[in-house]
């Protein structure tokens, strides 16, 4: 057709010379030819490709040689490609609206795979689940996240969780242990402030949802999993007293104390190279982060000091003893419209069924990523692996297995309620909104949420019926 | 041949060529159809729904553009826009005067300045962000360095952290990466001026700020109005440098437009009020061109 086009431009045109029309027209035609030829390149071979996108930056190192060879060697005529993508989400969002997204789809969490799931975008694995047993493979509060209105749309590719990390040569140093409760904490604050110390280190200048995992902490560890339980669930208003009590602390830690990297101003201007360089110098005392940050441990290394983490502290006596915030990392899904929906649920069983292969990828991003929630014991783990590792991750399986366990707001909220959560607590920090205000829109999002059907399946805390 | 048959002849040959002048755009012409207009007049429509982003879209009449003009978040930002554009057409605009004007009178070594000035243009916002971010680093930057070493305090705040400071330092950190890109279209524009102005000046009188003003800014009105236009569109469309260095905050200081509308439609998940937030760039976009034509129109050489 274009080639058409152009001959006809040409005949009609200025190149009235026949040798020059004649090389024109040759030079269009093989372009014509290859332009052709190009949608054709892919299609060559015989071997069906089942293509996975993932975050770029998370991959484990050996993930070819460790799961991509295998998968491959274990299904001739099959060849699964993984391929790293810069800002995932919104690649996924506009190639799945154009029936063009992968055959398996990892999203940044349950919220967003709810929005792929309610548009029809995403297969149902119920069959794949049962076929396979995934219920008995994935640690059980895991695997309910997966379901949105009592069907499986996803498996969590990693957990993770929130904890209190700390320079452990720092604390030693100065004779502190790490704080259980907010008297513990408020003292050594206190202690570090008057030494010179940021009490923690923490901002949201690379990555301003941040903020959310500051807000689920108090949350969860001034107004209790059980009250954060109820108000998920939609059995008691976020405006609730228990709530405020959350914020106002957070106010006066993070706005009027500036315990977090020296006063507010900083938490924005700070970041994770800041991080990195406080926390493992002295600078800071401690910080309250996600086990992602394992990964960023050798930065101690480099400082010559140690590090440790602890539980994070109860600030109030209703949120019961220490308990783990559950949080997915990223979703694993099949597209609805994948012509290779059973492989693709293949790749996805193959994961979930070799928890020593998910620890060896793993142990490349120190347990930070594709840390996939199976049933692990100690032995499942790497010889070599740190021993403050392996107490967090058989610390966590305990406590949480006992359903003491909180909630993180990528895991358990929708994304609307969870935006607004994050970004208007700003105004909060900055009293430009109350915190009554805050929280009264913060319920009006939830109630759009639940009416547009958007809830997620939320396990249910150690005494809640 | 008779007189109408030639002259029929030169229709056709006129035809000829005019099918064959529209068959060498037709290319371009679907090119801007497929990426422009559709999407244009798709983002139109989506502003009347509301969709997600992904799946089915449901009409809504005018709720979208009814929450915007209540919102009070894009009126912040819009105002951000403004200011932006204020702080653009004012400073960038008048260093790169500036600056070409001196340069313009330096004969040797002018090159160089001129490959020093532009360099910052031709970096990667990303590589300009984050040269500025360490630079202006609460702990290790600008500001705690001078505050130790020599006591200027003034410097030693957390720039992108401030409500007060982070919309002028991210336009600061922008303005600095783009003032030597206008310095060089300016002084390419300076360069074209007669110099025999200048010595008739000189005649008459003029010292160099008279010149300046009645010489070379005369001389190089279309330059400058072109710029002046471009400035006005490019801030009411900026978002990469506020993206990347605050992403808006904080408690939206920095926040325009174009992250209101990032925000809106990939976290939010409401692409019916982003195309509607979208709208109202177009029209921006569109009232500074309007703008441009009018002085056209009125007889203006721009």
């Amino acid at each position: 057709m274009l080639y058409l086009i152009l001959k006809q431009a040409v005949h009609t045109s200025i190149f009235k010379e026949a040798a020059v029309k004649t090389r024109i027209l040759s030079v269009m035609l093989i372009f014509s030819i290859v332009l052709m030829a190009v949608p054709a390149v892919g299609a060559q071979g015989d071997e069906t490709v089942i293509t996975w996108w993932t975050e770029v930056g998370t991959v484990p190192t050996n993930l070819q040689e460790v799961f991509i060879d295998p998968w491959n060697a274990a299904h001739p005529g099959y060849r699964l490609e993984i391929i790293e993508k810069e800002d995932l989400e919104a690649v996924l969002r506009t190639t799945i609206a154009a029936g063009e997204a992968p055959d398996i789809l990892q999203t940044a969490g349950a919220s967003y795979i709810a929005e792929f799931v309610k548009a029809g975008l995403v297969q149902p694995l119920d069959d794949y689940a049962e076929q396979w047993d995934w219920a008995d493979k994935l640690l059980p509060w895991a695997y309910e996240t997966g379901f949105i209105g009592g069907t499986l749309y996803s498996v969590p590719l990693t957990y993770e969780s929130m904890i209190l990390m700390y320079n452990r040569t720092l604390f030693e140093e100065h004779g502190w242990t790490p704080p259980t409760n907010l008297e513990e904490f408020t003292a050594l604050a206190e202690a570090a402030e008057a030494a010179g110390i940021h009490p923690m280190v923490y901002g949201n200048a690379n990555w301003q949802p941040s903020n959310e995992q500051v807000v689920g902490v108090y949350l969860n560890n001034v107004a209790g999993p059980q009250n954060v339980y109820a108000a998920l669930i939609g059995e008691k208003p976020w405006t609730d007293p228990e709530f405020v009590e959350a914020l106002e602390l957070l106010q006066t830690h993070i706005a009027d104390n500036g315990w977090f990297s020296g006063s507010l101003e900083n938490y924005f201007a700070t970041g994770w190279d800041d991080y990195w360089a406080e926390l493992p110098t002295g600078e800071a005392a401690m910080m309250m982060t996600g086990t992602w940050a394992f990964y960023m441990t050798f930065s101690f290394d480099e400082a010559g000091t140690e590090w440790d983490w602890a539980p994070l502290p109860i600030f109030n006596d209703r949120a019961g003893e220490y308990n783990y915030e559950l949080a997915t990392g990223s979703t694993l899904s099949i597209n609805a419209v994948s012509p290779n929906a059973d492989v693709a649920a293949d790749v996805i069983n193959y994961l979930l069924s070799d928890p020593a292969r998910v620890l060896e990828l793993s142990s490349t991003k120190q347990f930070g990523e594709y840390m996939v929630p199976l049933h692990y014991t100690e032995e499942d783990f790497p010889a070599d692996t740190d021993e403050r590792l392996i107490r967090f991750f058989s610390d966590f399986a305990e406590v949480t297995g006992e359903g003491r366990f909180g909630y993180t707001t990528w895991t358990f909220w929708p994304a609307g309620p969870n935006v607004q959560l994050w970004q208007e607590i700003e105004l909060v920090w900055f009293g430009e909104m109350s915190i009554e205000d805050y929280l009264a829109r913060h319920q009006a999002e939830w109630d759009a949420a639940r009416a547009a059907g958007l809830e997620l399946a939320v396990p249910a805390p150690a005494g809640v019926e | 041949m008779t007189a109408t048959a030639l002259q029929q002849e030169a229709q056709r040959a006129k035809r000829r060529q005019q099918i064959g002048g529209w068959l060498f755009v037709a290319p371009v012409l679907l090119l801007n159809l497929i990426v422009v207009v559709i999407p244009s007049a798709i983002g139109l429509g989506m502003a009347f729904t509301d969709w997600s982003g992904v799946g089915s879209m449901n009409f809504i009449g005018l709720a979208n553009f009814q929450r915007l003009f209540q919102d009070g978040v894009f009126f912040k930002a819009l105002t951000h826009n403004l200011l932006w554009t204020a702080f653009f057409l004012i400073v960038p605009v008048a260093l790169g005067l500036l600056g070409a004007y001196l340069l313009s009178g330096i004969k040797r070594g002018q090159m160089f300045f001129r490959v020093a000035y532009f360099i910052p243009y031709v970096i990667a916002a990303v590589v300009n962000t984050q040269l500025w971010r360490y630079l202006l680093n609460p702990r290790v930057g600008i500001g705690p360095a001078l505050s130790q070493c020599c006591g200027i305090e003034f410097l030693n705040v957390p720039v992108f952290g401030s409500r007060d400071l982070a919309l002028l330092g991210v336009a600061f950190v922008d303005m600095w990466h783009f003032w030597g890109f206008l310095l060089v279209l300016y002084l390419a524009a300076m360069s074209g001026v007669d110099i025999e102005l200048y010595e008739v000046a000189r005649l008459d009188g003029a010292g160099r700020w008279a010149q300046f003003r009645h010489v070379t800014l005369p001389s190089i009105r279309p330059t400058l109005v072109f710029t002046i236009l471009m400035i006005t569109i490019w801030s009411g469309l900026v978002f990469d440098y506020v993206f990347i260095i605050t992403g808006g905050g904080p408690a939206n200081a920095s926040e325009v437009m174009g992250t209101l509308l990032y925000t809106t439609a990939f976290q939010r998940f409401e692409a019916g009020y982003a195309a509607a937030i979208g709208i109202f760039m177009a029209l921006w976009v569109a009232i500074a061109t309007g703008g441009f034509v009018l002085l056209r129109k009125l007889g203006w050489e721009v």
